[in-house]
């Protein structure tokens, strides 16, 4: 008979070594994942940084940034030289050599000059959705977590919000260019044959029928679609205000309203706007919603440009980064000389968007590191 | 104490009045007002989706009796058995070719291999290249000036060294299956090469030889199989002429009747504009107007198909044709191939012979009992859309909208995202939260939900540019051949949009699950440990039964968001209605294919406001929503019925 002793050493050790592989195998995973994420990054970094980036000062190739989307052109000179050159520089060499000296000419689409007009739809568009959203969402969390009572409408209301929450962007989409775009109402003096109801108002007509594919048809729909990020995010800051504010501030008399802007939000409101820099991300990122509501492919100058007053720019369409880059990676074909257009606007949209959730990481470490009571 | 203030003697103009009950109850309605926004929105959706959606069914079914009325049903009837007969002979030849290639699969590659680095060759020269040529064609008499000539052909020369030493773009292409010694030989051959000559250099011409004496070798064999699958691919010529002959006349007649309608429509609004016309004269101009719009007779629908009844013994005579020369091509197959891929095609084609025979021996009796006037449900229409397998839009012919390759491709690509991310997740999240330390914890959460934060057009621009190429030139390796479905044919396919929206369940999978993991209360684990239990047994029969019902959640979340994704599939699936061909085994993930997000943002761009078209694909996003909707509410469930540790 063996020894006991013998027997539990062996079953120990056995254990040891079936729990060392299942934790190597787990452990790969883990560790595959994060490899995969780390390449991803690396990739992007390796072809999309040297776009942007230069040896020398002031490092940063500005003019990436600041120059509107060109067409590109590529062709031979008579001495076989290879040139590539944005659209407004081609016309240049053209009246200079003359149009016969050019041979074997290809063009790529949207591929030359920079993408100052897709940084600045983007940055209109989130910009836009951020104050909408947070105005109606901050307002429903405050309904939530100060006013309401238990009852069917709050149930509602938060069966509306988790329901929102898992709507497929492309649905998104199409509510907003069924609603916002086709069915919004407007001030018009001649309403549209595909008006749903046209109210007369004697001087002019109240018209539901839609605001066009525009900028602020655009922000309304992303607005919809983070509405209930920010909704929960902004309800869970205002509830980690500690209950003993809103008593002390009741007890002295003040109403609801007044305790809730002097003693409640000033509390909440760091909370609330790092955790809404992270649906801003998200505001950036998406690309289904805005498909059909505002974005544009080409677009030769910036919405304040010819636009009548703030009005104007509301009703424009924009570039935007994230379909600029769909339409860079879709509807042209891959070659060298898109190569720097398509990584260039991968990296400085994947920059931006880190940007923000960086930001909105720290802040929020730090803010729950200061504001605890 | 009587002077202190009571809480009633607040004086009259203190701000905590005159901020008092009155607006109070204002300010709370604004909130609530707010709150009750999202339930708007909520049915909003709703509401916008079925009233554009509503729409569809009636006026597809206004299309699909046209499409019975003009006869186009009728002569559908035998168009099915031509395409039929179209996919069984590509099976039979993509057998026989499989054959062949697989006999001559070196010479092919080695062929392959030199075109491919001759043509990165000739690229990186070109632009010399065609000024040579350009100055050698103009030159005319005198010839071209010394000068012109030697500088270009010292620019040609400059490009073709830089090529050949590999420099512009991604370097020379490899070439696995020449010895060193042949591409040794390739490269001075290319070096020494004419700039102005279009000729191969003798390596390309000597493997070219090779390979079609190779195949000569290996079809001769075969020739029996060839003649056989010419004979039946032949078989079909009279069908086929038959069917296109008749198959003017009805899109005539259907043409016709769109025309009318649309005069009868025009007439109507002509007519409702005159009655709402302010002066007479107006009236007037509306009312002949109207008189002068409908130019054409409305069509005799009876009349106007006769000729094609009457070419039904033709037909009858074409179908027989067709059975027989299924029947005779069945006989003389081969009993097997050698290579196994041809052998599957083979099998596939035997297995398909015999629904064939009998979808042709059923042709005949559905044309006789086919009448033009019966009328189509909407019931039949509904099931027409569920159940249709084609998604043909923008034709000439008739439009036909089915949702089924859209729901396979669909399916298929959550299928193949789910069964990487499930692992890949929860293993993660076991890992991170039992297993590592602290320091890797730290590291490892950040990371992937760094990855959540990719907007998925960036993965998807990264399946295009990165990912589709690596794995087509992976497939083709010979080490890889075993794989089903290997060498891949598009370089865009399902299984590449699976695999990056994996990447894009993994953290949402993985937090979650995390989530479940961390929320199994700790005396569950300690009673375990202090009972004696190991490690791991403390893991899987303990922590992680406890932890299930919220991975199961995170799952269904991960299976939402896959099937809600439409970038990704947009940019990577390959974007090609059609149901995948299931005779390819597992190879059938390695097709392109639709999905149901894919046609919608594909497609709403370009449809006319209102039309049929426009109307299917808000139907399609119904479905998607109550797909998506119906996941995540199950989730839901899952999460609040089975929470353990709370009450």
């Amino acid at each position: 008979m063996e020894n006991p002793e013998q027997l539990l050493r062996k079953g120990v050790h056995h254990e040891a070594l079936k729990q060392g592989a299942v934790k190597a195998v787990l452990g790969g995973m883990a560790w595959g994942v994060v490899l995969i994420a780390l390449l991803i990054f690396g990739r992007i970094c390796w072809d999309g940084a040297p776009v942007l980036l230069k040896p020398e000062f002031p490092f940063v190739d500005t003019a990436f940034l600041t120059e509107k989307t060109e067409t590109l052109h590529v062709f031979d000179d008579a001495s076989g030289t290879r040139h590539s050159l944005p659209a407004s520089e081609y016309h240049g060499w053209v009246e200079k050599h003359g149009a016969e000296s050019i041979f074997n000419e290809t063009t790529y689409s949207y591929s030359g000059g920079g993408i100052a007009g897709p940084i600045v739809g983007t940055a209109l568009l989130t910009l836009l959705s951020i104050v909408l959203a947070l105005f109606f969402g901050v307002s429903a969390a405050i309904y939530l977590s100060e006013y309401a009572k238990d009852g069917a409408f709050i149930r509602w209301v938060r069966l509306a919000i988790l329901n929102l929450a898992g709507v497929p962007s492309i649905v998104f989409g199409l509510f907003g260019f069924a609603v916002f775009v086709l069915a919004a109402p407007v001030f018009t003096d001649t309403p549209s044959e595909r008006s749903l109801l046209a109210i007369p108002l004697g001087f002019t007509w109240f018209s539901f029928q839609g605001w066009n594919s525009s900028l602020i048809a655009g922000s309304a729909t992303l607005a919809c679609m983070i509405l209930p990020v920010i909704i929960t995010a902004s309800e869970e800051s205002l509830k980690a205000v500690p209950q003993g504010f809103r008593e002390a501030s009741l007890a002295l008399g003040a109403t609801r309203w007044h305790t809730i802007r002097k003693c409640v939000l000033p509390f909440a409101l760091p909370g609330i706007l790092t955790s809404s820099i992270l649906s801003l991300a998200r505001a950036a990122g998406e690309t289904a919603p805005i498909m059909f509501t505002v974005a544009v492919a080409a677009k030769d100058d910036f919405p304040w440009e010819g636009a009548t007053g703030p009005l104007g720019v509301l009703q424009s369409q924009v570039q935007a980064l994230p379909y600029h880059i769909y339409t860079l990676a879709a509807r042209i074909p891959s070659s060298d000389y898109t190569q720097r257009a398509q990584y260039g606007s991968v990296f400085v949209f994947l920059l931006m968007i880190f940007l923000f959730s960086t930001v909105s990481i720290i802040l929020r470490n730090r803010v729950r590191s200061k504001l605890k009571w | 104490m009587p002077d202190s203030p009571t809480p009633t003697s607040v004086p009259a103009d203190h701000p905590f009045r005159r901020k008092g009950r009155s607006t109070d109850g204002l300010f709370r309605a604004f909130f609530a007002g707010n709150a009750g926004l999202t339930i708007v929105i909520l049915v909003l959706i709703i509401v916008f989706l079925v009233r554009e959606g509503a729409g569809f069914f009636p006026d597809y079914r206004k299309e699909l009796v046209l499409y019975r009325k003009a006869g186009l049903e009728f002569v559908d009837l035998s168009r099915k058995d031509l395409t039929a007969h179209e996919q069984m002979s590509s099976l039979l030849n993509r057998a026989y070719y499989a054959q062949v290639n697989a006999a001559c699969r070196t010479e092919f590659q080695r062929s392959q291999e030199v075109s491919a680095v001759i043509s990165y060759v000739s690229d990186a020269v070109a632009p010399a290249q065609s000024a040579l040529e350009r100055v050698q064609e103009r030159a005319g008499e005198e010839g071209v000036p010394k000068e012109l000539q030697d500088s270009l052909s010292a620019k040609y020369k400059e490009l073709l060294a830089a090529a050949l030493a590999g420099k512009p773009g991604e370097g020379l292409p490899p070439t696995p299956h020449l010895s060193s010694e042949e591409r040794r030989q390739l490269l001075s051959e290319l070096e020494a090469r004419d700039p102005l000559s279009s000729d191969d250099p003798p390596l390309v011409v000597a493997l070219q030889e090779q390979l079609s004496a190779k195949q000569e070798q290996a079809s001769a064999p075969l020739a029996d199989f060839r003649a056989a699958i010419d004979a039946f691919a032949d078989a079909s010529l009279d069908l086929d002429t038959l069917v296109a002959e008749t198959g003017d006349t009805v899109k005539a007649t259907k043409e016709a009747a769109t025309l009318h309608e649309i005069e009868i429509e025009k007439r109507a609004t002509l007519l409702k504009a005159a009655a709402s016309a302010k002066t007479e004269e107006a009236k007037a101009q509306f009312e002949t107007e109207a008189r002068e719009s409908v130019t054409t007779e409305p069509v005799e629908f009876k009349t106007a198909l006769q000729p094609v009844l009457d070419r039904t013994p033709d037909f009858k005579a074409a179908n027989a044709a067709l059975a027989a020369a299924l029947a005779e091509v069945q006989r003389k197959l081969p009993a097997s191939l050698e290579d196994p891929k041809a052998g599957r095609y083979l099998s596939a084609f035997r297995k398909a012979a015999g629904e064939y025979e009998r979808e042709l021996s059923d042709t005949v009796p559905a044309m006789a009992a086919w009448k033009h006037d019966a009328p189509v449900g909407l019931g039949s229409t509904i099931m027409g859309f569920i159940t249709g397998r084609d998604w043909i839009t923008g034709g000439e012919w008739q439009d036909f909208y089915g949702i089924v390759p859209l729901f396979t491709g669909s399916l298929l690509i959550a299928v193949i995202a789910l069964s990487l991310a499930i692992p890949l997740g929860v293993g993660a999240a076991i890992y991170t939260n039992q297993l590592a330390g602290p320091g890797e914890q730290k590291f490892i959460k950040p990371t992937i939900e760094f990855l959540q934060a990719i907007p998925s057009v960036v993965l998807g621009f990264l399946g295009i540019a990165v990912l589709g190429t690596i794995l087509q030139e992976t497939s083709m390796k010979d080490a890889f051949s075993w794989v089903p479905g290997f060498p891949i044919q598009q370089r865009l396919n399902m299984f590449t949009a699976g695999c990056l929206l994996g990447l894009m369940a993994i953290p949402t999978i993985f937090s979650l699950s995390e989530d479940a993991l961390n929320n199994v209360p700790s005396a569950f684990a300690e009673a375990s440990d202090a009972l004696g239990a190991s490690k791991l047994q403390t893991i899987f029969r303990v922590v992680l039964p406890a932890a299930i019902s919220g991975i199961l959640a995170a799952v269904l979340l991960g299976l939402g968001r896959v099937i809600g994704e439409t970038m990704v599939v947009l940019l990577v699936a390959g974007n090609r209605i059609e149901i995948p061909d299931f005779t390819e085994g597992l190879g059938v993930f390695f097709q392109p294919a639709h999905t149901l997000t894919g046609i919608i943002a594909q497609e709403l761009g370009e449809v006319p406001f209102g039309s049929v078209h426009y109307r299917a694909l808000f139907v399609v996003g119904m479905i998607l929503f109550a797909i998506v909707l119906s996941i995540n509410w199950t989730a839901q469930r899952l999460l609040h019925k089975f929470r353990i540790g709370h009450d």
